[in-house]
Order: structure tokens, then sequence, then C-alpha cells
């Protein structure tokens, strides 16, 4: 066991030096920043003093050590746009990128869970076809165009919701709504095909077989199991509802993460996008590793075989 | 009895009398303005000493921080912090009187000590030029602030006083350098019509009435700018009242807008020109390099039609690359569109069918908006040429670095004058520019020390005039930055200040009473 958990912590730690090598050329090879930060037609002395000030007139090399020693004391470097360490700008947006997060990851799972699990008991039903095209509109229609479709209705034509912006409870409805919407529909998805598989398997043939009545089959003996897949990767999501909101936190002016990462690849603000990135990345990582460690932990198979 | 009577009356009508206009004098601020803002404020907007070259800043700037001389309504220069300033006869001493008893919003005096102060922090755009050329800065006395130049300047105080710079925005020198520089960005304290109150980043900041504001006490009591990224959200916040002027609305929104009752579109005008630079022109093996294909291209162009389309006629077509608002500016003549003439130039210069012109560059903005449509007009007349639209700064830089071929689109912004434009795009050895007549180049060096306005006014237009007659453009248009004003707003400060694209100032701004 101990062997296994070294080993995954050593797969995560090279995942995210690679995660930090690419992120950090990949913002570079879309070029000169400077010229961004500053009208067309500035003079070259202002150009080259801004890149001096950024630090983008020395070599890659430098620029990469510099990051990664930064880095290793647990500074991201300060924004090109925002002049103010980059962490304290991730900090400062966080808290409203885990309220959204929460808020349409509960509404996806209120939705997405029941809907499935009733199109996987009816399959072939009135209930399944509903629910397939759910999840069809869920996975296919844009979160813009649903943010705006929301912000039209509740807020300009019934005016029961504010149009954008943060502060209040009413604040986070829409926008929850909006980026919940795709993510219930993978949720319902999931819920459908796992449920159906559980319900296929061989102890709850053998539960029905015993008479027990069909909603304590479904209730007590496939739920719980169906669940697993459908909450693995509702984890997942969770750290993408965090970091990558960038559509619907644009559209509902929502200060948070996702919209910063829009800012830094807007301004070509590099250690703001490689911060969000890295740090994005490195809870993917975490929760993939806690996920392996459970598994490990749950069934000894794992632990052995690997 | 009727005398005690007569008596009461009039001293009640002298108590009315003296304390009515007494209050209508001191009215203090009152309501609340709200704007939703397109861009991201950060915390650099707050501190002058940062003014990174791009005119957002001041959006900021004109309401919590003031400058020794900043433009106005109606002044290009016009005294705010000084009242009143000198040039000597050399042209290499600029004097500045300070106003008395100007107070920060932390109640200290601003002295020339704070003036000195502020200029010598300066680090943003054209920093480098400034302090190049500036020898030194003395403070004979607290109200009185003396610049000493290396050599004569003409531009001086088109960049120490306009927002080509921040240089000339004061801050209090005492306060930062107790609090530093990060300090003050969390802080700011200015001598500005309105106070920091609170900035929640990527949400909003709000600001108060500073009422000892040196010009007047603002009408408003509350101001707050909302950032709002996104233009569709922008207007649905302003139809629901949740603000008062919206910021950057364009094509089929600013037709929505103007088609909502209560609702009214206002475009503003920065020195931004759009315009088509055929940078083959100087390969004599190119059909560029013949004047008539460049003059027919110019004819080729509907401007008109391109402004109904993108600005709703708001903006301004042009024969010029230099903005009409800007110092030194020459009036060339109207364009016109005739494609009748442009087909017959191309037969003349060997053309009939028109030729392959490769493509015509720019980026993903103002290039797809200016670029596409021109693109076909470019077409219908023979020029065939393929439009190739390149994210912003991938753009801005290849062009900066010469690598870009056929026809490029350019649009600028940048603060400045006639000359400084000229410099980027015209002069040999400008950023942007590709090739350059010597004879052009020659004038331009004979004004650079010129202090005689009349005499820079004339060889400044002679260039203009040469450029124009060489066609080494193709002038599209001044652009417009079209903005949305709600009912509550009954002053709103746009397009007030020539070539600001925002509103103010903000101390004449004043909500409709209910």
């Amino acid at each position: 066991m101990r062997r296994f958990v070294l080993r995954r912590a050593a797969y995560a730690a090279l995942s995210l030096f690679l995660l930090s090598v690419t992120i950090f050329l990949f913002v570079r090879v879309t070029g000169d920043p400077t010229v961004l930060l500053v009208e067309p037609g500035a003079s070259k002395a202002d150009l080259d003093a801004l890149r001096h000030d950024l630090g983008l007139d020395r070599s890659l090399l430098v620029q990469y050590g510099t990051f990664m020693r930064d880095l290793a004391r647990g500074d991201f470097g300060r924004s090109f746009y925002y002049r103010t360490p980059v962490l304290e700008l991730y900090v400062s947006r966080l808290p409203n990128s885990l309220l959204l997060a929460a808020a349409a990851m509960v509404f996806s799972l209120l939705i997405g869970i029941p809907s499935g699990i009733m199109a996987a008991v009816r399959v072939g039903g009135w209930w399944d076809s509903a629910g397939k095209i759910f999840a069809l509109l869920g996975l296919s229609m844009p979160s813009f165009w649903v943010g705006l479709l929301l912000i039209l209705f509740f807020s300009v034509y019934l005016g029961w919701l504010p149009s954008s912006g943060s502060g209040t409870a009413l604040h986070v409805l829409m926008p929850a709504f909006a980026l919940g919407w795709y993510f219930a529909a993978a949720h319902m998805r999931l819920a459908r095909s796992s449920m159906l598989e559980v319900l296929g398997s061989e102890y709850v043939k053998l539960a029905r077989l015993k008479g027990l009545p069909e909603m304590r089959v479904i209730a007590k003996h496939a739920f719980k199991n169906a669940l697993i897949p459908v909450l693995t990767l509702a984890g997942i999501n969770l750290v993408l509802m965090v970091n990558v909101a960038v559509v619907v936190e644009t559209v509902f002016a929502w200060p948070g993460i996702g919209r910063l990462l829009y800012e830094g690849i807007a301004f070509r603000d590099f250690p703001v996008v490689q911060a969000v990135v890295l740090l994005g990345g490195s809870m993917i990582v975490v929760v993939n590793l806690v996920i392996d460690l459970l598994y490990a932990v749950i069934d000894p198979r794992i632990r052995y075989e690997r | 009895m009727a005398r005690p009577l007569w008596s009461v009356r009039l001293v009640i009508a002298v108590v009315l009398a003296l304390l009515v206009p007494a209050g209508a004098a001191v009215a203090s601020p009152d309501g609340t303005l709200t704007w939703a803002v397109h861009i991201s404020l950060a915390p650099t907007f707050f501190d002058p000493a940062e003014t990174p070259g791009l005119i957002t800043p001041f959006m900021v700037l004109y309401a919590m921080h003031d400058a020794v001389a900043k433009p106005m309504p109606g002044q290009s220069f016009a005294p705010s912090l000084a009242e009143s300033w000198t040039q000597s006869k050399d042209g290499l001493v600029w004097e500045f009187v300070l106003r008395k008893n100007v107070r920060f919003h932390n109640g200290e005096v601003m002295t020339a000590d704070d003036v000195k102060f502020s200029f010598e922090r300066y680090r943003g755009a054209g920093a480098k030029l400034l302090k190049e050329k500036v020898a030194a800065v003395e403070t004979p006395d607290p109200l009185r602030v003396r610049f000493r130049l290396k050599q004569p300047w003409p531009d001086f105080m088109t960049f120490y006083a306009t927002p080509a710079t921040g240089a000339a925005w004061v801050v209090p020198k005492k306060y930062v350098e107790k609090v530093g520089d990060e300090g003050f960005k969390k802080a700011p304290v200015g001598a500005g019509p309105y106070k920091f109150v609170a900035f929640r980043p990527g949400v909003e900041l709000v600001l108060e009435a500073h009422e000892a504001y040196w010009r007047k006490s603002p009408n408003v009591k509350t101001l707050v700018l909302k950032v709002i990224p996104d233009e569709a959200t922008r207007l649905a916040a302003l139809k629901r009242g949740e603000v008062d002027i919206a910021y950057s609305i364009t094509g089929p929104l600013a037709e929505e807008l103007k088609r909502t009752p209560g609702l009214t579109l206002k475009p503003t005008y920065m020195p931004f020109t759009s315009w088509l630079v055929p940078v083959e022109q100087w390969d004599p093996k190119s059909p560029w390099h013949d004047r008539r294909v460049r003059l027919a291209a110019n004819l080729a162009i509907d401007r008109e039609g391109i402004n109904q389309a993108a600005y709703l006629g708001l903006a301004k077509v042009t024969s010029s690359m230099i903005p009409s608002q800007m110092d030194y500016f020459w009036q060339p003549p109207a364009p016109s569109y005739d494609a009748a003439q442009a087909k017959k130039l191309l037969a003349e210069a060997g053309y009939p069918n028109g030729f392959d012109a490769g493509e015509l560059s720019g980026d993903m903005i103002y290039g797809s908006a200016i670029g596409e449509p021109s693109v076909n007009y470019l077409n219908a007349v023979g020029i065939r040429v393929r439009l190739r639209l390149m994210e912003r700064a991938a753009y801005y830089s290849e062009y900066g670095e010469k690598k870009l071929r056929g026809v490029l689109y350019t649009g600028s912004a940048a603060f400045g004058n006639a000359a400084t434009r000229l410099e980027s795009y015209v002069i040999g050895g400008g950023r942007y520019v590709y090739g350059s007549h010597p004879d052009m180049d020659g004038l331009f060096s004979e004004q650079v020390n010129e202090t005689n306005a009349r005499v820079r006014q004339q060889i400044l237009s002679k260039i203009q005039q040469m450029a124009h007659e060489r066609v080494m453009f193709i002038p599209v248009m001044e652009t417009a930055f079209l903005n949305g004003v709600g009912p509550r707003a009954e002053v709103h400060g746009l397009n007030v200040i020539p070539g600001f694209a925002y509103s103010a100032p903000y101390e004449d701004l004043r909500v409709k009473k209910k």
C-alpha cells in the first residue's frame, strides 16, 4: 500500500511539473503581451520599457527559472494587467467561484440524478424520452445562450432577478442555472446508464427473485451502487465549475476565477493564466489522487495489482 | 396694531430671502449614478503613476484625482491644479502657478512638492521620454513649479497635460510615502471630485463626492462603476434601470438601444482613426507602387456605407489618418465613393481586369468591422484581395516587425497630436512605417524643436498634404464609441471633453429629480 501511495504521489508531482512547463511555454507562444497593454501607435521606447518592467526581455530559460523559483515559494508572480500578486487575485475570486460552483452542482445533481434514475427505471417510456431530450438540449445549448435567455426573460421581461453581478442570493440563481444546466444533462446521462447497468446485475436479479418490492430493490440495492460513478464525475466537474466557468461568469459579470482566466487570456496576462491553470490542474490532480487512494482502500485488488 | 404685524412680515421676508438662496447655494450632493463598464477595473487605475498609455484608466483618474492641467470641455489644456503657466522665450522653462488651498481627500493641502513628487514618481507610458527631455523640476515656493527642459520641446504640454501620459496627475507625497505604492492602490487618496469608498475587484468601484473639490462641489453623491464585460448584459442592466450609463454597445444591440423608449444612444469620439495601408507601395514591382492604383482603392470604398452598417452612421468618414480633433490637423478634401472612376484609373494603370492584391490583414475587432466591407468594395472594382484576420496582439506584433504584406488595416487611439501620429505611421523609423519619403522625413525633422506654433502648423500641414497627394493611405473613418444612457442621468458627461471616451467632468453630472 505504501509503495502504491508513493507511486501515485510521484505521478501527481510529475503531472504538475509537466503542466507547469506546458502552460509556461504555451502562453508565450501566443506572442508579446505588451502590445495589448498600450494603444497601437505607442512608441518603441514605451514598449521596450514595459517589456523590461514585466521581465519579458529576458531569455525563456531565465524566465522559467524565475517562475519555478517563485513558485517553490508559493509566489505565482504579479498580474501584468492588475499589477497585483496573482495569488491575491485568485484567492479574492475563489469564494465567488466556490459559491457559484456549489449552487450549480446542487442544481445539476438535484435535476440530473433523479431524472437519470427515473429514465433508467422506466426505460423506453415517456420519462426516458423526455430525459433524452433534456440531455440533448443540456449538452447542445451553449451556456452563453442559455444565460442570455435567462437574463432576457427573468430580468428584462419579468423584472424578478438582477441581470448581473453578485452580492445577494438572487444574484446567484441565474448563473447557477446556466452553469448547472450542462452538467445536469451530463449527470443525468451517466446516472441513467449507470443505473441500467446496475439493474442488470446478478445481485439485483437475486433481490427481485427473493420477492423484494421493486421500490426497495431500486432504492436500497441499486441506487447506491449506481451513484458511485456519478459522484466521481461530479467531483471532477466541481473542479471544472470552479476554474473554467468562463462563459457564464462573463455573461453574468460574476467575479469568479473563470472570468479571471478569460481576462488573463484576453490581455495575455501570462502570470494569471499560468496560476489559474496550475491551481486548477493541481485541484484535479489532488482529486484524482484522493479518488485513486480511496479506490485502493475500498478494493484490495487495485493496491495489489499496481 | 398694523405696525407690529408689518414689521414681523418684513423680518420673515428678509430671513426667507436670506435663507432661500443660501440653501440653494450649498445644496449638498445627492443621489447615485451607476455605470456599466466594459473593461475590468484594475487597482493600477487608481494610481496615476502607472498610467499605461491606454485611455481606460482616465475613466477613474478624472473622478479620484486631478492634474496640473488636463483636457476639459472646450480646452485641450485647461488649468486645473495650476491656475496659470508660462513658457520662457527660449522654450526651455515652463513655470506653473498652483491654485491656493487645494486639499486632497485626507485634508492635506496640495503644494509644489506634491507636483514634483508625482512627476518624478511617474513610471507609465511616455515616462522615459519625459524624463529624457526634462532636466530638472524646481519648486521655488509652495505654489510654483518650474520644469527646465534640456532643449526646446514643443510637445511638452501634449505629453504632460493630456491622456498621452499621467505625469501631470498629482498624488499626496506624504501619504504615498507613508503607505507605500501597494498601500496607495488599496486606499487611494487624490485631489479629484470623488473620494475612494470601496473596490471589489471584478465587481465595482464605489466613489463618494468630495465636497471640498476646488472647482465645485459635485452634484451627485455616489458614483458606482460596475464591471459588466458582456455587452448584451450591459444593455439588459440599462433597460432594467440597474445602471444609468452603459459603455460600448455596438451593432444590432446599439440599434435595439436606439429603439428602446427612455434610452438614448450617445456616441463619443476618441482620437481613433481607422485606415488601410497598401504596404507594397514601396515595391516598384507591385501594382500598389502606382499612385493611380492607390487612388482607385480610395475611390472604391463606400465609407458612408460602412459607417451606416457598423456604427449606425454615427462615426465620421474621413480622408485623413490623423484625427480631426488633434492639434496640427490638416483638413484634406472630403472622401468620395466612385467605383466607375476607380475602374477607369485601374485600366489607365494597366490593370483593366484588375489584379490579385493578396491579403488584407487586420485584427479580430476593428480589422473585421472595417476590413470585411473594405475587402468587398475593393473586390468589386477588381482589386482582388482576401481578408486575413489575426488575434490583436499577434497582428500588431507582426505589423510592428514589418512581417506583413499586401494591405493592412490600422487603427490607433493613441493620444498626442498630428506630429506624434505622423512619427509612428508616416516618418521613416516609425514603428509601423514600411517605407517613407525623404522630403517628408526632412520636413518632419525641421519641426521637432520648432516652438513657433504657426510655423509648426505650416510644416505639419505640408507633410499631411504630401501624404494625401501621394495617396499613401486609404483612410476610412474616425470611429465612434457607442454608449447607452438611461432616463435618470440628466447630465451624463459623454462627449463633453473633446477626444475623451467616457463621462466627465464628474462634478458636473446630475441625476434627474423624481
